[in-house]
């Protein structure tokens, strides 16, 4: 089939929005996205390795894969000192993002809350920053005058939901829908006043309620409670976004083509492997501190000269190797740095679960997953469990499998696919289309709206 | 002393991109000065304002003029705005245009540190790291 021609593009981003929720057997009642579904297409969306919101919508909306970024997780290494790590924000991204091409072709472009897109970038247009701007005191859109004008005609602009590590559910759950409403409000209002050919938007609430409400409605989830009272809390968010959907479909007219898609999809999680715990144990990492609590590793005195690899928590594993002559006081061989590396992947993916049942890890060489390296990446990329459990980097646990979480309430992992949901006029009738990835994204996008694909997108066209 | 330069714009929205070009010049921290068909007027028509962008471009100032008929004295550049962008980002072309010639230099602002340790701390509250 070919790609239909669209006066205008509309992306909806919704962060983390799983497939289970709207195409599985316990799909939920969600009349737009349904119908959404009936007239175009529909699938999964392979996500980016890691499958984390950055590189993820970067990955999408520039068509290059992490390597090629250089970006690896929220936080990079800068240097191959032991300490210097820095943010992934808009500036790391250097490769042009669809927008920047369409800006360039003279289309008129509308960006609300992607990610990585502080600070601002000038486009041709307007745009919003995403949950890395630091707080309303900054120039948080483009135009600057853009800023007074959201926050005069909505009311103000949230970032992201603030005290997100609580036990206080209900105050938790307000904050979410607040965050999600002012998103909201935000693009209804940029979706009625400006003449836009080409509209992306993020919701990033989603995710939010994912790691916060997991527990309390997957039956399957250990900690789930029959009748509790937030059983339905992720099914009522994800109507209340569906009604939003039909509000902002109502207001952009037939000649849009629209997607519906999310960078990552979910999973409960089952526990915490900890990662510099398990390297303690297998020797390979030395700490000098008596360890008699817990204690981040980043706080830990580390004794370089008996460390080999030290690793970092978050959803998934980064593995750092310590080299001589590459860190300033490296124990591993140059020339052995191959073989070592294998070694600690095959021991990494030969782990048992606390009930000694193999835990199906998986451990990827950068340069396996990438077209390019670019940046320093991590030693090892590791999924632990299938992302079934996260990595956890604080060191001082009895075990090497935690089932609490270091950084506070948390039952949602991400996993490696999203959804997709494309209505491109041409009367697809609820297609399922299957081998899709993030990738693909940005060039159709730009094949709709007549404008030439670069060369070097690594996305096909979707048709 | 500043280079100066007069950008002469052409094309549609030329008020409104001048608008657009003066106040993100101001901000880059350079002398500004527009002349406008009105201005020229009162210089005496053309070619009192051709010798008013030479006076003021020689000086550091960067001109942005817009009125018609004789060409500016001095070095001048000629911007073309395109109808489908918007004042501000047909200004930010115009700017890039001027940093390749070596003309004024565009701040790459990122994170202050402290910005960086807010958001270092905002991400380990979600979760995403440690």
């Amino acid at each position: 089939m070919q790609v239909r021609r669209a006066e205008r593009v509309l992306i909806i981003g919704l962060d983390c929005a799983t497939p289970q929720f709207l195409f599985g057997p316990d799909k939920f009642d969600l009349p737009n996205l349904e119908a959404l579904r009936k007239r175009g297409a529909w699938g999964l969306l392979r996500s980016c390795d890691p499958p984390i919101t950055v590189p993820a919508w970067a990955c999408m909306t520039s068509s290059k894969d992490p390597g090629q970024l250089g970006i690896y997780g929220f936080r990079n290494r800068k240097d191959y000192s032991y300490d210097g790590m820095t943010t992934a924000n808009g500036a790391s991204v250097k490769e042009p993002r669809v927008w920047d091409i369409l800006s360039r072709a003279g289309k008129k472009v509308a960006v609300v809350g992607v990610p990585q897109t502080y600070p601002v970038k000038p486009v041709n247009g307007w745009l919003t920053a995403g949950f890395l701007a630091p707080d309303k005191s900054v120039d948080f859109t483009y135009p600057k005058t853009l800023k007074q004008e959201v926050l005069e005609s909505v009311g103000d602009y949230i970032f992201d939901v603030k005290d997100f590590r609580t036990h206080e559910r209900d105050a938790l759950l307000e904050r979410i829908q607040d965050f999600m409403e002012n998103r909201f409000a935000v693009v209804k209002h940029l979706l009625a006043t400006k003449p836009w050919d080409f509209f992306m938007m993020v919701e990033m609430g989603v995710d939010r309620m994912h790691h916060a409400f997991w527990r309390f409605t997957d039956k399957n989830h250990p900690d789930f409670e029959p009748g509790n009272k937030y059983e339905n809390v992720l099914r009522d968010y994800y109507q209340t976004v569906d009604k939003h959907i039909g509000e902002m479909l109502s207001l952009v007219g037939d000649e849009t083509n629209v997607f519906v898609v999310s960078d990552h999809g979910a999973r409960g999680m089952y526990g915490g492997v900890c990662i510099n715990q398990w390297l303690i144990q297998e020797r390979l990492l030395t700490v000098r501190d008596e360890l008699t609590g817990l204690k981040r590793i980043e706080d830990c005195d580390i004794d370089w000269s008996k460390t080999k690899v030290w690793g970092s928590g978050g959803y998934y594993g980064r593995l750092f190797f310590n080299v001589k002559g590459r860190e300033a006081d490296g124990q591993i061989e140059p020339e052995e740095y191959e073989s070592f590396r294998d070694e600690v992947i095959a021991k990494i993916e030969a782990m048992v679960d606390h009930e000694g049942k193999p835990m199906g890890n998986k451990a990827h060489k950068p340069e396996d997953l990438y077209k390019e390296v670019k940046g320093i990446a991590p030693d090892l990329i590791v999924y632990f469990g299938d992302l079934g459990w996260r990595s956890v980097g604080t060191v001082g646990f009895d075990s090497i499998y935690t089932f609490e979480n270091d950084t506070g309430p948390d039952d949602a992992n991400h996993d490696f696919h999203g959804i997709f949901l494309m209505d491109d006029r041409t009367g697809r009738g609820g297609q399922e289309m299957a081998g899709l990835q993030l990738m693909d994204i940005a060039p159709t996008v730009l094949e709709m709206l007549g404008v030439d694909v670069p060369a070097d997108m690594l996305g096909r066209t979707i048709r | 002393m500043d280079k100066g330069i007069t950008v002469r714009l052409t094309g549609t929205s030329v008020a409104e991109t001048t608008r657009a070009l003066a106040t993100r010049l101001v901000e880059l921290g350079r002398k500004v000065e527009v002349i406008e068909p009105a201005h020229a007027e009162r210089m005496g028509g053309d070619s009192g304002a051709a010798l008013a962008c030479r006076l003021l471009s020689r000086n550091g100032v960067i001109v942005v003029c817009s009125y018609e008929g004789r060409e500016p004295e001095g070095e001048w550049v000629e911007a073309e705005i395109d109808a489908h962008d918007t004042p501000e980002f047909a200004a930010e072309k115009i700017l890039d245009g001027l940093a390749e010639a070596g003309v004024l230099a565009l701040e790459s602002s990122d994170y202050t540190p402290e910005e960086e340790e807010q958001i270092r701390k905002r991400l380990a509250d979600l979760g995403y790291i440690e």
